[in-house]
């Protein structure tokens, strides 16, 4: 068998090439584009030609064209596959439909696109034709591994490889890759002989059985760069040793009508200056494939709804985006919204960029409500609601919302958020813990309560010195204990980045690199720790009892890309010049907190920004990186700028979201802004989270709770937000989905509805006897003297902070009649029915 | 100390670690998002015959079983190691287990042992359930085997993919999968909410249900999950009404014969019932094996309930159909001392221990790698945890390549070591 396979293959291979060429330069197929409406020739007021004028090295080089209509209404189209294009000299260069040139001889021509009576002229000079241009294996060849998922971590990227091959992830370590394919295996894969007989090549382009299927055609440029290479002696280097030192987009934005398409070129540049087209080499990825897809050759196509897409382009390490804007296309009327604070300028700018228009204000009804929930946590009692819509003053609203964040309850909520992610956690059989969360849960409390700046706030926990009476934040330091716990905390917490990829590769979304990862772990290298005496206390089994931390002075970590030791240096920062005695916490503190730096204020503002309006501008909210773009970039920047020069009070950033006219849109979408799912055109409502909606509970069936291993005294607490840890045992909790603070994602609170959460309210011993308690809201109703239709009344306002309509008044009303011989059977009822209604809880 | 039914276990270091959690969040929860994607599926989906998705039965055997003293004898070492059990000849040929094991040894040709399993030296269920241990796992927060099943089964029943008869520990913890793919733990109020509450009867729950109709407000253009959300309260009175999960759980419902059949080893019956409603894992715990002290007596009196029950639990399953749709795992977290200590007990031992697998189509009858003469360490074949999961996982169907991203958004593999025990498969 053996003998014969190199024939069929051989034969095989002649029969692939002649058609496989012509397919290097065939278009996507032609129906993809029929639904575009493209502009007449009268619409077109010019074009312009991107670049004007550029050089091409070699054959393996091409160049992007784009080609831009500017259309007499100012907008802009893009033509660069809908053109016409001549060239000069036809033996020089050839263009493709898409616009893409590739060169065939020496010598300097020019191109003309041509659009109805339009017309653009670019220069071109080729060069190096009649040269076989030296090859880099990292510069030329990985890309390739890259572009076809070879080195992808689902396949030969992954750790220990695919099928005994192994290629760094993403081809972040070429050297390694290098020695893999020329020499493991004693250079089985490589044949520099008779290039076409490479497995390398056999396997890749299916003509040999590879698991991961036909990655290449026999004779598509990538073969013939990898054929090319493989006969040149599978050189590691071409002499330069160039590296990428970005990669940038052209064009970086545009606005994109619905249905239809945006051609854009990457361009690489290189550490000598020089720059190459590689749209052809860099991978694409859509951020949301709703709006915007693009293909393989950075060409984006807009769907049928309108919105905003972020499109990645990778290559090598670098990355950079080309942001798509589609708007509705729809003949918006004209509405009045008058700008509260600096968020509605903002907002509203993107509103108009997309064509749609917000949704009325909400009524006081629904505003009280959500105003109530979104800052303490609490829903409004019906004498709240009742004071504040007897209240007729024009700015009752923004008096509310002082009076707010004042409450011990605003303290006690954002306490509970903040908890969440600095792991305020006791864990399983941990007794001697509480000592320690009790404490930084009051510390947070306090510091949200008296409006600590949030630089203190942050410098208090990162640069933590002393044991957990003195220095609550201190317990930050249980759960935490290696360098690279406190990197991924630190960065995914207080910058809203996430870099724990970088920590074993280079981050594939990202420009980090493990140098920039164990840089950052350097500064958390010389932390030490002490037990303390637990002063009269005998310690048991081991427990851990006190712990004092403090800066030992000598430390470092080692950078496992080189095994040398990290220097230490803040992300995009210089290295940091540590005297002796510094703490070098204090300096990662000093970097953080600089009104210059990029990612510290904007991370809070975004994670209170997806507090109040349900979502993040960058979302998940602690995932910023330049492939995962704010929607609304302006907004971010205004928000944090302001909340630097307000000194960092968090207070002062609830009042500006809260009090903005955009916060208090109504929930219900018009035809303009139904599909709207990231400008905030309308209240996004969301479920209760666990803990409010056991306080919500509690409160409308007048039941509080006691947790077990709190006092129970009337002074205790007696609600789920005041609770420091998440050691109080809790179905209900647990259910809703409470946190177990095991990280510092806030994406381990779950909001999504289950079905056990459904049941549980719906047919629990726990809710029926919340419902039936003496004393509780239906006991209470039932010896209250004043008419049942104003007890009634009264039980939706506890709900829902509305009136009921006649229809449920009239239901209610029956069911009380039906239950004439136990009243207290036919109030269990109505607030049973009340609390597991969807407006119960979602707020609105 | 050692009692066999019971919930609490002792180990040496004095941490019970069974039960201390008897909460279960019913992890089978099924997300809205999940059901609505099921239900668009479904809709495009050409209808095929319904294939039954493979289950797994897991039984932890918490102390860390003595694996000389059970599928590993060793009859010619010296005597301070052999210990005082003999082996005896199983149905198969060459194939010998413990003399405590006769019920096994009958039918051997359902059952195979892996002997070479590398373990670590901790008390604690986590490397066996999650493929890492519980010190990896402080920071890798690696799902439990059943989490992962329950996260890949999502939306496709209506009874919990998930299902623990031992409370809750590290090993049964979804970790980075999320607090929804918890196991449903019988003990807690999710069972409890199953039954009609004895204070609302029939008529009273359907006048709140019409009520309940009447008052919501809520306009459905306002949440797009409207929808969904009243499709589960739909479903959930059904549950409440029906109650498959329920009686799956209420032996009561098990014949009378069937029932003193397994009389002494009950948990096996309600897995075996548990696996026929449809539950995609069910981990379950038997007996103490933290034998420090007299390791001999003890096994005297646990293995014969071991045989007894994992013979039952077999041989239904082969009998109703059911042996190639499940596979059943038993282990604990790692072998014993090869010599016997001064109080006739061993201590622990992680370089070598057995697991013993079944059904789920896999080859059986056989014995799977080889431990030294003195049973201290692996000689052939040598496997690792992971390894054996993996042959577990993709029995079941599941890719053991599988991913989801934890908190930090990285994609992670469900099991790393992905190799399988070839012999198995």
């Amino acid at each position: 068998m053996r003998k014969y396979l190199p024939a069929l293959v051989l034969g095989l291979g002649a029969l692939l090439v002649s058609p496989i060429v012509a397919q290097g330069e065939k278009t996507t197929p032609k129906k993809d584009f029929d639904a575009i409406k493209l502009p007449t020739a009268a619409e077109v007021k010019e074009l312009q030609g991107f670049p004007s004028e550029f050089k091409l090295t070699g054959e393996d080089d091409s160049r992007q064209l784009i080609v831009t209509a500017i259309l007499q209404n100012g907008s802009y189209q893009d033509l660069s596959g809908d053109s016409q294009y001549e060239i000069a000299d036809p033996k020089i260069a050839r263009v493709t439909t898409t616009g893409r040139v590739i060169p065939l001889a020496n010598g300097s021509t020019s191109i003309t696109a041509k659009f109805g009576n339009s017309r653009i002229t670019v220069k071109l000079t080729s060069e190096a034709m009649d040269q076989n241009l030296p090859i880099s294996f990292s510069n030329h060849i990985v890309p390739i591994f890259t572009k076809l998922g070879c080195n992808g971590g689902g396949c030969h990227g992954k750790s220990g490889g695919q099928n005994g091959f192994a290629l760094s992830l993403l081809g972040f370590v070429p050297e390694l890759d290098y020695m893999t394919l020329v020499k493991e295996n004693r250079g089985r894969r490589l044949m520099v002989t008779s290039p076409d007989f490479s497995m390398l090549l056999t396997k890749a382009s299916g003509q040999m059985a590879h698991a991961g299927g036909k990655r290449m055609d026999v004779g598509s440029d990538e073969y013939k760069l990898i054929r090319r290479w493989i006969a040149g002696g599978t050189p590691f280097s071409d002499g330069k040793d160039l590296e990428v030192t970005k990669i940038t987009v052209f064009p970086e934005q545009r606005i994109i009508n619905r249905n239809n398409r945006q051609q854009f070129a990457v361009i690489a540049h290189y550490s000598d200056g020089t720059t190459v087209d590689v749209t052809q080499r860099a991978q694409y990825e859509s951020n949301d494939p709703d709006i915007a897809v693009v293909d393989g050759s950075a060409l984006v196509r807009s769907l049928e709804m309108s919105g905003e897409a972020a499109i990645m382009a990778r290559y090598q390490g670098s990355v950079a985006t080309f942001r798509a804007t589609v708007p509705s296309g729809l003949k918006i009327p004209t509405y009045a919204f008058g700008h509260r604070t600096i968020v509605d300028k903002h907002v509203q700018k993107k509103w108009q960029e997309l064509g749609i228009v917000p949704s009325d204000l909400a009524n006081d009804e629904t505003f009280v409500r959500r105003v109530y929930h979104d800052v303490t946590g609490t829903l409004p009692t019906p004498k709240q609601v009742k004071e504040f819509l007897d209240n007729k003053s024009a700015d009752k609203r923004d008096k509310l919302i002082d009076q707010l964040v004042e409450t011990p309850e605003y303290s006690y909520y954002f306490a509970n958020r903040w908890a969440d992610v600095l792991r305020v956690r006791r864990g399983v059989n941990n007794p001697q813990r509480a000592f320690g969360t009790f404490a930084f849960h009051n510390w947070i409390r306090e510091s949200m309560a008296s409006d600590k700046p949030y630089d203190q706030f942050t410098r208090e926990i990162l640069a933590a010195i002393g044991d957990e009476s003195k220095a609550p934040p201190t317990v930050w330091y249980r759960d935490l204990q290696k360098p690279e716990q406190f990197v991924d905390d630190a960065c995914q917490l207080f910058l809203g980045v996430r870099v724990a990829c970088a920590q074993c590769h280079h981050h594939p979304y990202e420009k980090w690199s493990q140098d920039d990862y164990w840089g950052m772990a350097a500064f958390f290298s010389q932390i030490g720790r002490k037990p303390g005496a637990n002063l009269g206390v005998a310690v048991q089994n081991n427990a851990p009892g006190r712990q004092i931390v403090f800066n030992k002075g000598t430390g470092s970590v080692v950078n496992t890309r080189n095994g040398k030791t990290a220097v230490m240096r803040a992300l995009d920062a210089p290295p940091v010049d540590l005297k002796t005695g510094d703490d070098p916490r204090t300096h990662l503190v000093d970097w953080m907190v600089d009104a210059k730096n990029p990612f510290f204020a904007r991370a809070v503002v975004n994670r209170y920004w997806a507090h109040f309006f349900g979502k993040g501008l960058v979302d998940p909210v602690d995932d910023m990186r330049v492939t995962n773009p704010p929607s609304n970039p302006e907004l971010l920047d205004a928000l944090a700028e302001d909340f630097i020069k307000n000194k960092f009070s968090l207070k002062h950033l609830v009042k500006q979201l809260v009090k903005s006219r955009s916060y208090q849109l109504s929930a219900m979408p018009n035809e303009f802004n139904k599909n709207d799912k990231k400008a905030f055109a309308r209240y996004y409502p969301r479920r209760m989270s666990a803990e409010v909606l056991f306080d919500a509970v509690s409160q409308v069936t007048n039941s509080p709770a006691n947790f077990a291993g709190l006092p129970t005294d009337r002074f205790a607490p007696n609600r789920a937000i005041m609770l420091p840890d998440e050691s109080f045992p809790s179905y209900f909790l647990d259910v809703f989905g409470r946190p177990q603070r095991i990280s510092a994602c806030e994406c381990e609170r779950v909001a999504e509805a289950n079905l056990a959460q459904v049941l549980h309210l719906l047919n629990s011993q726990e809710i029926q006897t919340k419902l039936s308690r003496l004393g509780g809201r239906s006991d209470q109703m039932v010896k209250d003297a004043r008419p049942d239709r104003e007890k009634v009344a009264e039980l939706f306002v506890w709900a829902f902070g509305r009136q009921p309509s006649v229809a449920q008044m009239d239901v209610a009303m029956t069911n009380i009649e039906r239950n004439a011989k136990s009243r207290q059977l036919a109030y269990e009822n109505i607030i049973w029915a009340l609390i597991n209604t969807k407006e119960f809880i979602l707020v609105q | 100390m050692l009692s066999f039914q019971g919930a609490k276990q002792g180990f040496c270091d004095g941490i019970s670690r069974r039960n201390f959690m008897k909460i279960g969040a019913f992890g089978a929860g099924v997300t809205l998002a999940d059901m609505l994607r099921a239900r668009a599926d479904a809709s495009n989906a050409p209808q095929a015959a319904p294939t039954r998705p493979k289950s797994a039965i897991m039984i932890y055997l918490p102390g860390g079983p003595s694996h000389m003293d059970m599928y590993d004898l060793k009859p010619d070492a010296p005597a301070e190691f052999r210990g005082e059990f003999r082996p005896i000849q199983t149905n198969v040929a060459g194939a010998q287990i413990c003399e405590h094991f006769p019920l096994q040894a009958a039918m051997w040709d359902k059952f195979a042992a892996i002997r070479s399993i590398a373990s670590v030296d901790e008390h604690s269920d986590s490397l066996v359930m999650t493929g890492k241990s519980q010190r990896e796992n402080m920071t890798a927060n690696h799902p439990s085997f059943g989490s992962v099943v329950s996260r890949v089964r999502n939306g496709q029943s209506s009874v919990p993919a998930y299902v623990s008869l031992r409370g809750m520990s590290r090993g049964t913890e979804p970790g980075f999968l999320g607090i929804q793919h918890r196991p449903f733990s019988p003990q807690g109020p999710g069972i409890e909410n199953l039954r009609q509450l004895t204070t609302v009867s029939q008529d009273r729950m359907s006048d709140r249900r019409s009520m309940l109709e009447t008052f919501d407000g809520l306009n459905r253009e306002v949440d797009a999950n409207a929808a969904g959300l009243d499709n589960f309260t739909a479903r959930a009175f059904e549950m409440v009404s029906s109650g498959g999960v329920r009686n799956a759980l209420d032996l009561a419902r098990e014949g009378q014969a069937s029932r003193s059949r397994y009389q002494g080893v009950e948990q096996f019956l309600t897995a075996r019932r548990l696996v026929e409603a449809g539950v995609g894992c069910v981990t379950m715990s038997i007996g103490g094996w933290d034998t420090h002290g007299q390791n001999f007596q003890a096994l005297r009196r646990q293995l014969p309930q071991v045989d007894k029950g994992l013979s039952l639990l077999v041989g239904d399953l082969h009998e109703r159909g059911l042996l190639n749709d499940t596979v059943v795992v038993m282990w604990g977290e790692f072998g014993r001392t090869p010599r016997v200590n001064n109080n006739a007990g061993r201590d622990h031992w992680s370089p070598v221990m057995s697991a013993l697998v079944a059904g789920g189509g896999m080859r059986m009858g056989q014995m799977i790698g080889t431990s030294t003469a003195r049973g201290e360490r692996p000689q052939e074949r040598r496997y690792y945890v992971p390894q054996v999961l993996s042959t577990l996982y993709r029995t079941i169907g599941i890719d053991p390549a599988t991913t989801f991203l934890n908190g930090t958004g990285r994609p992670i593999h469900i099991v790393e070591n992905r190799e399988l025990v070839s012999e198995l498969v």
